[in-house]
């Protein structure tokens, strides 16, 4: 297709969003179903479009919310190091904001042009949602500005507070912009039941096409995944600071936002699985197949690497935590503990990846002599992998606890109560989560499914009895000497970039899990792919492309934080900014 | 510091670098798109069984469930050994037919009834033609062209990649309620008095219903879940629309609301 043709193609998808109803059937009809795209095909240029949008997008939409929070920490607790440090998020931001921006642009023409057909159809019903959208990324925009160029302006008193209520406009206008483009994605995911490939798109009405079944838990899910992917880029920027540092106060600065990027993204982690329980449920009771198709069908390989990534995830950010432990005074007490900790994380992973209904051909049914593998196939069922990832987030958990402990000494009375209380919790937890993980193997699947529900209450009742117990033990608490930041050996930092390559890989493999169950649809048993390339890839060279959008990603963010950053540089025009060395 | 930036790409590129590999390792399955293959009226036993291969691991989707132990019977090899003893008084060919069109009448022990009836995404030519595979896994195939109703045999709807010709459904002539209930496969998960089996919610808790909730349950199964009934919310069929006639579908509403 030559650039005349395409640019005339993205006019005509864009008018089409403007257009009386019986225009738009006709330009419909008109457009030609499907475009090329040179070297990599139509449907990789709007996968790499439409993945880097949304790492982008997932970064800018996560940050403010916990610059937010770091904000209103630094305001209520008075502690001005908060204050800077969610400055400094906020500047990561307003560079990235940019390029989500161009790479939306991006994805629009790229869809208008190579997908006319079925872009002029998702025009002609969401043409009014698809307003709302571009209003509120304007609106976003300028409070984003005000935001961030107001942050010193408005820094005392009434004014401050009202700087924060920026930052909370900022999230909440977000969250309507990543809700609304939602409905589209879920949408082809899940359409109404009354939709029929001959139903005229204007007659689908466009509450019951946004609501759809996969809608809300997909907003959930994406909500919190945007904090944990947020956490983990900003804490891999701080770990290239870090390396970077020429002092010792820049060091202990970068070295204090890289932990506080990895508690977010770990500590948000911790309750993602449950909102893709959500998700996954949902997708079932929408669609059978299309859930069996998802966990058990061809994507069923899927699900290993994603054990095997999350397992990186987990043993990553507990060694980040391990290693930091080394500049806590006090923390030496807990040192024997980690080898045993780092012994239920290993085989947590070995477990959770341990692959069991897989789909396979006659020649692989054969030489494993059933459909299952004689001893693996016991070993990988769902009691094993629940019972598995459970006690690593316990373990998570705990490595969190002593970290957080290491140099403080309790003074309250009842403290050595108070810990064996925290520590009943904790074998009490896992008690449960063993008893129902063994007790699976002895009921039918119907009613192992249920027992997931009660090994997940157990470790959630877990985690939050033993975070008010801490708090409130450790109010007037003593310090065993300051945690000495800066002081982390190199190693400690490319853990951080570990688990930013991690987080963004595992995000595109979700996003292909996501969209790859609709396979041959764009709208799911609604509208058919019949273009050439309408066959779901296998994961290799869905791995590939995956890669390929993380690299991309990564070099862009790279050479836009360098851009930010050199506003820090010694002569730069630009008032240096200092850091105040952290206390700990 | 050029130090630092080559060791920050190496983290990177090698992270990276292990992922894919690892994900090039595993066995590697598409999801192939369904090839339009035409099923003639000249069309032998043999050359059904081969397309009712392909649509046993393409468009029908069986494998998702079949062949996994777990969820539905193992089928390759051995379904053509005992389809004839499965159903009193149902040969191999007519019990295939109907575990595909009607997969709740019978449901072997030991499963759910999860399967939905194939008439949903597949003609009755691909439909025969699966019969014509599973008979070939250890059995003798009996399927002839002469199974396939003229209608559904040629290019129009036969493909494998077609959506289906039009199902059976229920005859149009019936006017009983009950009867209705029971050639539409109903009872298969509802209860009716002692008919039935009680899978879903019963027929005799129905009575007052409102009408209109009970016909967008039947035409839209999806779009509410009664309570209780969660386990097993997406497995109703979501054709009655086209297999009822209007008529049809609001003598089943009275009948259910009340008016018996």
């Amino acid at each position: 297709m030559s650039g005349r043709g395409i640019w005339s193609l993205v006019a005509a998808g864009l008018l089409l969003m403007a257009a009386e109803p019986a225009w738009a059937q006709e330009a419909l009809a008109a457009a030609p179903e499907y475009g090329d795209f040179p070297l990599i095909g139509a449907r990789g240029a709007v996968w790499i479009a439409a993945q880097v949008h949304l790492m982008f997008a997932a970064f800018v939409l996560g940050v403010p919310m916990f610059a937010v929070v770091v904000e209103a920490i630094g305001i209520f607790g008075g502690e001005e190091r908060y204050d800077k440090l969610a400055k400094e998020f906020t500047r990561l931001l307003l560079v990235a904001y940019s390029a989500t921006a161009i790479w939306g642009a991006v994805l629009v023409f790229v869809l208008a042009s190579l997908y006319p057909r079925f872009w002029a159809y998702l025009t002609t019903v969401f043409a009014p949602s698809m307003w709302v959208y571009a209003g509120l990324f304007f609106l976003e925009s300028f409070t984003l500005y005000l935001y961030y160029y107001g942050w010193d302006r408005w820094r005392r008193g009434l004014s401050k507070k009202l700087h924060l209520g920026l930052g909370l406009a900022l999230n909440v206008w977000g969250t309507i912009v990543m809700f609304i483009a939602n409905s589209w994605l879920t949408f082809m995911m899940s359409p109404p039941g009354d939709l029929a490939a001959d139903t005229a798109p204007q007659t689908v009405q466009l509450w019951s096409a946004i609501a759809n079944a996969t809608w809300m838990p997909i907003n959930i899910h994406r909500l919190i995944a945007n904090v944990v992917f947020g956490g983990a880029v900003v804490g891999a920027y701080a770990a290239y600071r870090f390396l970077a540092a020429r002092s010792d106060e820049e060091r202990a600065h970068y070295d204090w936002m890289g932990y506080v990027g990895n508690f977010i993204a770990i500590g948000a982690l911790i309750v993602l699985p449950f909102a893709g329980y959500w998700l996954g449920r949902e997708i079932y009771e929408f669609n059978q197949q299309m859930g069996i198709t998802m966990m058990g069908g061809f994507m069923s390989w899927l699900w290993i690497i994603q054990a095997f990534l999350i397992g990186v995830l987990f043993l990553t950010g507990n060694y980040y935590l391990w290693v930091g432990m080394g500049r806590i005074p006090g923390a030496e007490r807990f040192m024997p503990y980690i080898k045993w900790m780092l012994v239920v994380l290993v085989l947590g992973t070995i477990v959770w990846a341990t692959p069991h209904t897989m789909i396979a051909n006659r020649r692989e049914i054969a030489e494993m002599g059933g459909t299952h593998h004689p001893f693996l196939g016991v070993l990988g069922v769902m009691s094993a992998k629940n019972t598995a990832v459970n006690l690593m987030i316990l373990t998570t958990f705990l490595s969190f606890l002593m970290y957080r402990r290491a140099n403080k000494q309790p003074v309250v009375s009842w403290a050595k109560t108070g810990t064996m209380l925290q520590g009943a919790a904790f074998a009490l937890s896992s008690g449960i989560v063993l008893f129902y993980g063994i007790y699976g193997y002895f009921v039918t699947a119907i009613v192992r499914i249920g027992f997931s529900v009660y090994q997940v209450l157990a470790v959630l009742a877990c985690i939050f009895l033993v975070i008010i117990l801490d708090v409130v033990m450790m109010r007037g608490a003593t310090s065993r000497g300051a945690i000495r930041w800066g002081q982390m050996p190199a190693r400690s930092q490319y853990a951080l970039f570990i688990l930013a390559v991690t987080f963004t890989w595992l995000m595109g493999l979700m996003g292909f899990a996501r969209s790859g169950i609709r396979q041959h649809w764009h709208v799911f048993e609604v509208i058919r792919d019949t273009s050439p390339q309408a066959v779901t890839p296998a994961l290799g060279p869905a791995a590939t492309m995956i890669s390929t959008c993380v690299l991309i990603f990564m070099a862009l963010v790279g050479f836009i934080f360098w851009l930010g950053g050199l506003a820090d540089k010694p002569g730069a025009a630009a008032q240096p900014v200092h850091h105040a060395r952290p206390e700990g | 510091m050029l130090r630092t930036n080559l060791s920050v790409l190496f983290v990177v590129l090698g992270t990276l670098a292990v992922y894919t590999a690892v994900a090039n390792m595993i066995p590697q399955v598409a999801s192939e798109v369904p090839v339009e293959m035409e099923i003639g009226s000249d069309v032998t036993p043999e050359q059904l069984a081969t397309i009712g291969e392909e649509l046993y691991a393409g468009a029908g989707g069986c494998m998702a469930c079949h062949g996994l132990g777990t969820r539905a019977p193992d089928l390759l090899g051995v379904a053509g050994t005992n389809c004839s003893t499965r159903r009193e008084g149902l040969d191999c060919k007519a019990y295939l037919y109907e575990s595909l069109t009607e997969p709740g009448v019978f449901v072997v022990e030991g499963f759910q009834p999860i399967m939905t009836d194939m008439r949903r995404t597949l003609s009755e030519a691909q439909i025969w033609a699966l019969v014509a595979f599973l008979q070939s896994q250890g059995g003798e195939i009996t399927v002839t062209a002469a199974d396939i109703p003229q209608e559904a045999a040629g290019a129009d709807g036969a493909g494998i990649g077609s959506a289906g010709g039009a199902p059976a459904g229920a005859a149009s002539t019936i006017k009983d309620p009950v009867e209705l209930l029971r050639v539409s496969i109903c009872l298969a998960c509802h209860q009716l008095g002692e008919e039935g089996v009680a899978l879903g919610p019963s027929f005799d808790d129905m009575a007052g219903g409102d009408p209109e909730y009970l016909r967008r349950s039947i035409l839209l199964p999806n779009a509410d879940t009664a309570d209780g009934f969660e386990a097993v919310a997406g497995t109703m069929p979501t054709n009655f629309g086209d297999q009822l006639t209007a008529a049809q579908l609001e003598i089943i509403v009275r009948f259910l609301a009340g008016e018996r």
